[in-house]
């Protein structure tokens, strides 16, 4: 950092305990004249040691890290703007460890679980009142809201649908966008290089160790491959199946299954 | 087996039967000797409520610490579409890179009741194993159930993976480290006999829709943190054993109508009854106490207290030392010769005379 300042500081610190032993020497040899001329110069090397040590906090304090601030942006477009970097339907955790690694201010976990209901509550009073909503995705098999996945309403109906092999593929979709995003970064530190570093580690062939956003990308691209065709076959489909069945908001917010009365107590062994 | 189920019910008096659930199934293996616990385990008894009734409340239970942690930990290896997991099973396990599909069982289109879980459980687990192409690799908290006694206790494995090779394997995720390759026994058995459960209930379920037993591994999948860190690390442990003591105890169960019958036939254990007669009624069933009972059973305090003066609350080992001699008084009497050895009692005598005078010579 300041080599200069530190060096000035180590200089008077060895100065200070000369003449703090000279002193004890002083005192204890009852050479009162002598102490109380240490006694001045301790006093100014200690003023002198405050003043540097005070130069040497104010040079050091812009590289550390600058408190986060609550951004100017409202939450729902925090999430979009995070959702529209992975482009696929992705878990709050996923959504936070993005918006904290590539945009500013903060996002609070405890108001995204509100979200989702506020989102369905305005869509019902004023259908179709905002730009985009931020809804769940969809669960093929039964059109129903997949547990804890966030989609934006603008995206096509089969790319807001999740089916068994969906998980894997928008995890590895997730990785790919990540990695293109931190490819472009002049600096990658933080939490950037944390969260590439967490999909590398669990995409074969994407390295251990030292991690490179080119690597992530061909490994993820290619177990995609494998993936793809089948993961969208199974979107296309529901997508289809979904259209005929689903309302506006059901295909914004999914569909209930109704339940009928079923005892939720134990249920008797039926002869 | 009506005249059983009927039984217990009246036993247990007009309450709604306790559920079990893996670990208190995997409870029923720890003492086997004793009837007690057996029968108010299969009543469905509250015992925790009677203990209370009793005035020998229990603190046992799971710390909600241990909860959060287990459930911060399962979430972190499930989230992003299993990421972590499936990096594990695909080195433990050799899954090939196609196999990732993912099925929620949590919810069913956001109905979270047991039954209509279980039924797509069952569906899915059925498809499957049925050997179709896309029928899904990890099912996650499904539902199964297993009958004890006349009612259906329904279990949640934390998941089951399937392998192309026609093999199920439930995974157990737990949050005790594994330290250096060694994790603490005790945790690792516990986890391997409720995992025993959930094996035991799945073959049940495959075996009625028409599968052999073998489909269901009898390796479970053990997740845990590794060394200090919380990285995941998986290993296989064999529950073989632990299957068949389980099958040996359920089996049991049904044979507990020895011991019913020689109760009195309107005993009951209503928790509305006055303590003494609750008590009462306790001690009517044999219990068999060992030191073990206070971390797995709520009614440990109220055995101890009753077998207050015997030498088997000290433990097996104990118990054992002492030559089969059940009360402390008389292994004290022997000790200090103020009491003439019985038959086949004079060699533990003797050695119980030599001790106390070793003991008498240390202290003076």
């Amino acid at each position: 950092m300041s080599d200069e300042h530190g060096g000035a500081i180590e200089t008077l610190e060895r100065r200070i305990d000369q003449l703090r032993r000279a002193l004890r020497r002083a005192a204890a040899g009852g050479d009162r004249t002598l102490a109380r001329a240490l006694r001045g110069d301790l006093r100014e090397a200690e003023q002198a040691w405050d003043e540097a040590l005070a130069a040497l906090e104010s040079r050091c304090e812009p590289s550390a890290p600058a408190p986060r601030v609550a951004s100017m942006l409202s939450i729902r477009e925090q999430v979009h703007h995070a959702l529209t970097l992975l482009t696929v339907p992705a878990a709050p955790k996923l959504i936070i460890a993005v918006h904290e690694a590539f945009f500013p201010g903060e996002l609070v976990a405890a108001r995204l679980t509100s979200l989702r209901r506020d989102e369905e509550r305005s869509f019902r009073v004023a259908p179709f009142g905002r730009p985009y909503y931020l809804g769940p995705a969809l669960a093929a098999d039964l059109l129903s809201p997949a547990r804890g996945l966030l989609a934006i309403s603008t995206w096509p109906l089969a790319a807001r649908i999740v089916g068994p092999l969906s998980p894997r593929v928008d995890f590895l979709i997730s990785a790919i966008r990540v990695a293109k995003r931190i490819a472009a970064l002049p600096i990658v530190e933080g939490a950037a290089s944390r969260l590439l570093w967490r999909f590398a580690a669990s995409i074969p062939g994407a390295g251990t160790g030292a991690v490179y956003p080119a690597k992530v990308i061909e490994a993820a691209e290619a177990e995609l491959a494998v993936h793809a065709e089948s993961d969208s076959a199974h979107r296309l489909a529901a997508a289809e199946r979904a259209r005929e069945v689903l309302d506006d908001t059901e295909s914004l917010f999914g569909a209930r299954l109704s339940s009928p009365r079923i005892s939720h107590g134990s249920s008797r062994r039926t002869a | 087996m009506d005249r059983l189920v009927e039984r217990l019910d009246r036993l247990r008096g007009p309450v709604a039967p306790r559920n079990h659930n893996a670990r208190t199934i995997a409870a029923l293996t720890s003492n086997p000797g004793c009837a007690r616990r057996g029968v108010l385990d299969a009543a469905g008894v509250n015992k925790g409520e009677i203990a209370r009734h009793l005035g020998f409340p229990s603190g046992y239970g799971q710390s909600r610490f241990a909860i959060g942690r287990g459930n911060a930990f399962e979430a972190q290896v499930k989230a992003d579409g299993c990421a972590d997991l499936l990096h594990l099973l695909r080195e433990r396990l050799g899954l090939s890179i196609p196999e990732v599909a993912y099925a929620d069982l949590s919810t069913v289109g956001g109905n979270a009741s047991r039954e209509v879980r279980y039924a797509r459980t069952r569906s899915l687990l059925a498809r499957a194993a049925g050997d179709h192409d896309d029928a899904g690799t990890m099912f996650d908290h499904p539902m199964l159930r297993l009958e004890i006694a006349g009612y259906y206790a329904y279990l949640e494995p934390d998941l089951i993976a399937f392998r192309a090779g026609g093999r199920f394997y439930v995974v157990e995720i737990k949050s005790f480290p594994v330290i250096d390759g060694q994790a603490d026994p005790a945790k690792v058995a516990a986890a391997a006999r409720q995992a025993a459960v959930y094996v035991l209930a799945m073959r049940r379920l495959l075996a009625e829709l028409g599968h052999p037993g073998d489909v269901v591994a009898d390796e479970v999948v053990l997740v845990c943190p590794e060394n200090f860190a919380n990285r995941p690390t998986a290993s296989l442990v064999d529950v073989r054993r632990q299957l068949s003591v389980l099958e040996r105890q359920l089996g049991r169960i049904t044979r507990l109508e020895a011991v019913l019958d020689a109760l009195p036939e309107t005993m009951t254990l209503d928790p509305a009854q006055p303590a003494g007669d609750v008590a009462t009624s306790v001690r009517a069933i044999d219990a068999s106490y060992t030191p073990d009972c206070l971390g797995t059973c709520e009614m440990a305090y109220f055995c101890r207290d009753e077998c207050h003066g015997s030498t088997r609350a000290l433990g097996r080992g104990v118990h054992d030392d002492l030559g089969g001699v059940d009360s402390v008084d008389t292994v004290l009497g022997l000790a200090r010769g103020t009491r003439t050895p019985g038959v086949g009692q004079e060699e533990i005598a003797s050695l119980l005379r030599f001790a106390h005078q070793l003991r008498e010579e240390c202290l003076s």
